[in-house]
């Protein structure tokens, strides 16, 4: 153990977590719609809004929409295909209303504006909802292959943005054609700007409408516009009763949470994850790179669990993946796999249960569980209790409750396997607590000597510059040959950073 | 099916909650073996909400008429207890312990329709003890069906999951039994009923129960929910002592324990102090219960023992703390030890080992204060002044009376260590003067509280 607690807890680089995603959580909100650019049209607003149209509109709805164009006779065969878009019989469930009659408005407004109208077979076209379906299964495929994980706050969501998103589209395509409706005519928001001259270049006539600005935001709506129709609906066949069997063959795969069915071809099986294991095992020996082994090592814990395999192998996954996180003082990840361990050791499937058994003790002492703490006691038998790692942590504890920080400190120094990355988590506030302690009953000093010793610091310069990060350096004196601590005037300090230390423990903290 | 609906008759028309809650009982009485079976074979699928229908609303012996609804409310009531008594017969014949299972859903079947009465059907408040029936048993079916199904079954619902839970699958009735108490809970809690007719007066009953369960469940932070929860509500609710006894004993018990297990042992040892007052005198089990927390707690609280007079009752209670006591008292640090590790498996079983380890700084304090009393007094400069006790004492006079127990030398650091830890929680007055080596006691109390 070099130095043990300046290392601790040092989280990643910000920004190594953002890269794999894994930790967005699904928006609590609804998504407001945001005006995209200064120059939409209200219009498409309204069926957003006012969703639960009454049933059958009238399939004179088309005209009406499109009156500020031009007087048009619709043809039969049109006023057929609407009305059969309409037909409840032909609804889907999984696409909502507003998005199809978006869908129909843009096929009849293209047909109109291509002058098809009369040549398109309107019977035998596919209904806008089947068009929709279609979209989203080849959005949803080409999605795959990115596949970074955006969860959507839930099905309504994803069909709203959806359908805000299309309002977006349609008035992108009216920009391009000629006839540009007269509300936008004049109403344009760069025209009723008075540009300095200087400042005009801005304005490249050839693209009439794209300063800047509006440019940023297309791309930003661009960038979205993957993303919604990527929601996969789901058309996903029936979770069946028993667990799936992966066919997957790839070693490596990104982790997803899952918001559906697994399906086989997205699973790994177990011996594909036995090799995967040794692959990381490998990289992370080379590479160590903690955000990308997290990820990988979850997606293979999901393998397991939905493939439900639980044998030796499940163990070793698991202890790895423990182990790793408890390196990088990942505690939540930890205890994630700690939590499977201990159900995963109770059906003997072999691993190192005393070790783990001891880290468990440890985690408690850190989070001061005292529940958890009494029912790992109540657990243990009596032959675990004479295990060297779990007779140790249950020391550490026993020490820990009756104050005796000397034997704590004894303990610390000597702890077995990788408990000192656990005992690091919380030596500092035990430090404050024995300082508390010694400055109440020391007077009128101690040597530095005595403090170093007692709370297992490397060094006296380490005790000292301890003393000094608590604003302690007025009670450092030398005197004679030696560096005294008064410690009888210390009290206020330590106390007070003691109680702040205690007062509360972050658990909840991933990296 | 006469018999209950007789019984069923005689409640309703004089309001007896209790009485009608009865007719619901899952057991049989004493006296009625066979109320079950026949119950059961009075009637069959195809006729059995007819036939119960004319005996609750169209009956002409009837002495009062049911509102239609509120009829109805009840038949489905009684359709689903009698589905539930077919499934009881059937899992006690049967002697499977799978069926338990199916025993469950059908009390939950019961007690959903139940719950369905009081909130669309109008069931009056005084109806309330047939959730209490309702809600007791659904929690003890569950246990039942959750021992059935061990680690056979696994739910639907874990393909989402990324890590399989093992709690869940063990407990998964009791978990959805919860669930319903709580549903049964805000149905009592939401009633805006004014306060004479309101199912307000069911709270407690089922407050109760949900701790029961939570506590079982190894979940014993929820029921900060529910103490949350009332505690919102306070303005427009009966205070606690207008509660029937049995239900503010319980409910005292268990936020006693539950301060208790928070380490808020002021606050445990009011409300278990309040439910021991509280409790029925011949009570037995209940009380012994509550002194199995009250007693550690008094020991932290004012470092008192249980006297022998107040153990005699309870031989569990005495064998639990008479050794710790014994020790504690003479400062024996090693029979302390010993003791606490003898009882460790009782100890942790009540989650009250970690309380009590920490009588050993009060073992210690008595052991510190026989040196202290063994170091005699000054010697008296005036003979005629009151004698004034020795208070520099070597450490290792106090080192000598530790390792005496034990019988193994302690370290002179480690042996400042615990005193060091006396001294900052107040057992003792004081300080250590470390360069010679002594303990300067404090001369007025330097053991605060022992008279010396």
């Amino acid at each position: 153990m070099n130095s043990p607690w300046p290392m601790i807890q040092q989280p990643p680089p910000p920004g190594t977590q953002g890269q794999y995603g894994y930790q967005q959580p699904p928006p609590a909100y609804h998504t407001v719609q945001v005006r995209q650019s200064f120059n939409t049209q209200p219009l498409h607003y309204v069926p957003a809004i006012q969703q639960p149209l009454p049933p059958p509109p009238p399939p004179t709805m088309a005209p009406v929409e499109s009156a500020p164009r031009k007087k048009i006779d619709w043809p039969q065969p049109v006023r057929n295909y609407v009305a059969r878009s309409f037909e409840p019989s032909n609804l889907l469930d999984d696409i909502a209303r507003p998005d199809m009659e978006a869908k129909l408005k843009q096929t009849i407004t293209e047909a109109t504006d291509n002058n098809t109208l009369g040549t398109i077979d309107w019977d035998n076209l596919p209904l806008p909802q089947q068009m929709i379906r279609q979209e989203r299964a080849q959005a949803a495929l080409s999605w795959q292959q990115e596949s970074v994980d955006l969860r959507m706050g839930g099905m309504t969501n994803g069909y709203t943005n959806a359908k805000k998103r299309k309002s977006q589209e349609i008035g992108g395509n009216d920009e391009d054609s000629s006839a540009t409706p007269p509300w936008r005519a004049n109403g344009r928001f760069e025209d009723r700007i008075t540009y300095d001259k200087r400042t005009k270049p801005f304005q490249d006539d050839s693209h009439k409408n794209t300063s800047k600005f509006q440019k940023n935001l297309e791309k930003r709506q661009k960038r979205f516009q993957n993303e919604y129709k990527a929601y996969k609906p789901s058309p996903s066949p029936e979770p069946t009763s028993g667990p799936v069997v992966g066919t997957c063959q790839d070693l490596e795969k990104r982790y997803l949470r899952l918001t559906d069915a697994p399906k086989p071809e997205k699973v790994r099986p177990e011996h594909i994850l036995r090799q995967t294991l040794d692959l990381l095992k490998k990289k992370w020996k080379k590479e160590a790179n903690y955000s990308y082994i997290c990820d990988q090592f979850k997606s293979m814990r999901q393998d397991l669990t939905v493939q439900r395999i639980r044998n030796e192998f499940t163990v070793t996954v698991y202890e790895i993946h423990a182990r790793i996180a408890l390196e990088k003082g990942d505690l939540g990840e930890y205890n994630q796999c700690q939590t499977q361990l201990r159900a995963l050791y109770a059906q003997n499937l072999g691993g190192n249960p005393v070790e783990f058994k001891a880290y468990r003790i440890l985690y408690f002492i850190h989070t001061s569980n005292r529940t958890a703490l009494n029912d790992v006691l109540a657990d243990l038998t009596t032959a675990e209790k004479e295990e060297k790692a779990i007779k140790h942590a249950l020391d550490v504890r026993s020490a820990l409750a009756l104050g005796n920080y000397h034997r704590f400190f004894r303990l610390y120094l000597d702890t077995p396997n990788m408990g000192a990355y656990l005992m690091d988590m919380f030596v500092v506030r035990q430090r404050l607590a024995a300082l508390a302690n010694m400055c109440k009953a020391y007077k009128p000093d101690v040597t530095l000597r005595f403090i170093t010793e007692e709370l297992g610091f490397e060094s006296d310069g380490d005790a000292a510059q301890f003393i000094c990060d608590y604003n302690g350096q007025t009670l450092l004196e030398e005197k004679g040959d030696s560096l005294r601590f008064l410690s009888g005037k210390g009290t206020q300090i330590f106390e007070a950073a003691r109680n702040e230390a205690f007062r509360k423990v972050d658990i909840k903290g991933q990296i | 099916m006469d018999v209950v609906f007789e019984d069923f008759r005689k409640a309703y028309g004089e309001g007896d909650g209790y009485g009608l809650s009865m007719t619901l009982c899952p057991i049989p009485p004493n006296d009625q073996p066979d109320r079950f079976p026949n119950f059961y074979r009075s009637t069959n699928f195809q006729h059995v909400q007819k036939d119960f229908k004319y005996r609750i609303l169209h009956d002409a012996a009837s002495p009062f008429k049911l509102p239609i609804e509120e009829g109805n409310g009840w038949v489905e009531v009684y359709f689903t207890y009698w589905k539930a008594i077919g499934e009881i017969l059937n899992a006690e014949a049967s002697n499977e312990k799978a069926s338990w299972v199916k025993v469950y859903e059908a009390w939950k079947d019961m007690t959903n329709a139940l719950l369905r009465g009081y909130t669309n059907c109008g069931f009056e408040a005084w109806t309330v003890p047939c959730l209490y029936m309702a809600g007791k048993y659904l929690r003890v079916f569950a246990i039942k069906a959750d021992d059935a199904a061990g680690t056979s079954t696994a739910s639907v619902k874990t393909f989402q999951e990324d890590d399989f839970n093992p709690e869940g699958e063990k407990n998964e009735k009791l978990e959805d039994a919860a669930r319903i108490l709580n549903k049964i809970f805000t149905t009592c809690l939401s009633d805006r009923a004014p306060l004479e007719e309101s199912r307000k007066w069911g709270i407690y009953n089922i407050i109760n129960l949900l701790f029961k369960t939570y506590f079982r469940l190894n979940s014993i932070s929820l029921s900060k929910n529910i103490l949350n929860a009332i505690q919102a509500y306070r303005g427009d609710m009966p205070t606690l002592d207008a509660f029937p006894k049995s239900h503010q004993v319980t409910f005292k018990y268990y936020v006693g324990v539950i301060n208790f297990l928070e380490e808020r042992y002021e606050d445990a040892e009011k409300h278990l102090t309040e439910a021991w007052l509280l409790c029925h005198k011949d009570s037995i089990k209940n009380k012994e219960l509550i002194l199995t927390y009250l007693i550690p707690c008094h020991l932290l609280t004012t470092h008192t023992l249980p006297s022998l007079a107040l153990l005699e009752p309870y031989p569990r209670l005495q064998k639990l703390f008479l050794p710790l006591s014994r020790c504690i008292k003479k400062g024996d640090l090693s029979g302390f030890d010993a003791a606490l590790v003898a009882g460790e498996n009782e100890f942790t079983k009540r989650r009250i080992y970690l309380t009590l380890e920490r009588g050993r700084d009060i073992a210690l304090r008595n052991l510190l204060r026989k040196v202290f009393i063994a170091g005699g007094f000054e010697e008296a400069k005036d003979p005629s002044a009151a004698p004034v006790r020795r208070t520099r004492i070597p450490v290792a006079e106090f080192g000598a009376a530790i390792s005496l127990g034990s019988q193994e030398v302690m370290e002179m650091d480690e042996v400042e260590c615990l005193i060091a830890n006396m001294i900052y929680k107040n057992l003792m007055k004081g300080y250590i003067a470390r360069e010679r080596g002594i303990v300067v006691l404090s001369k007025g109390g330097a053991f605060p509280g022992t008279g010396v």
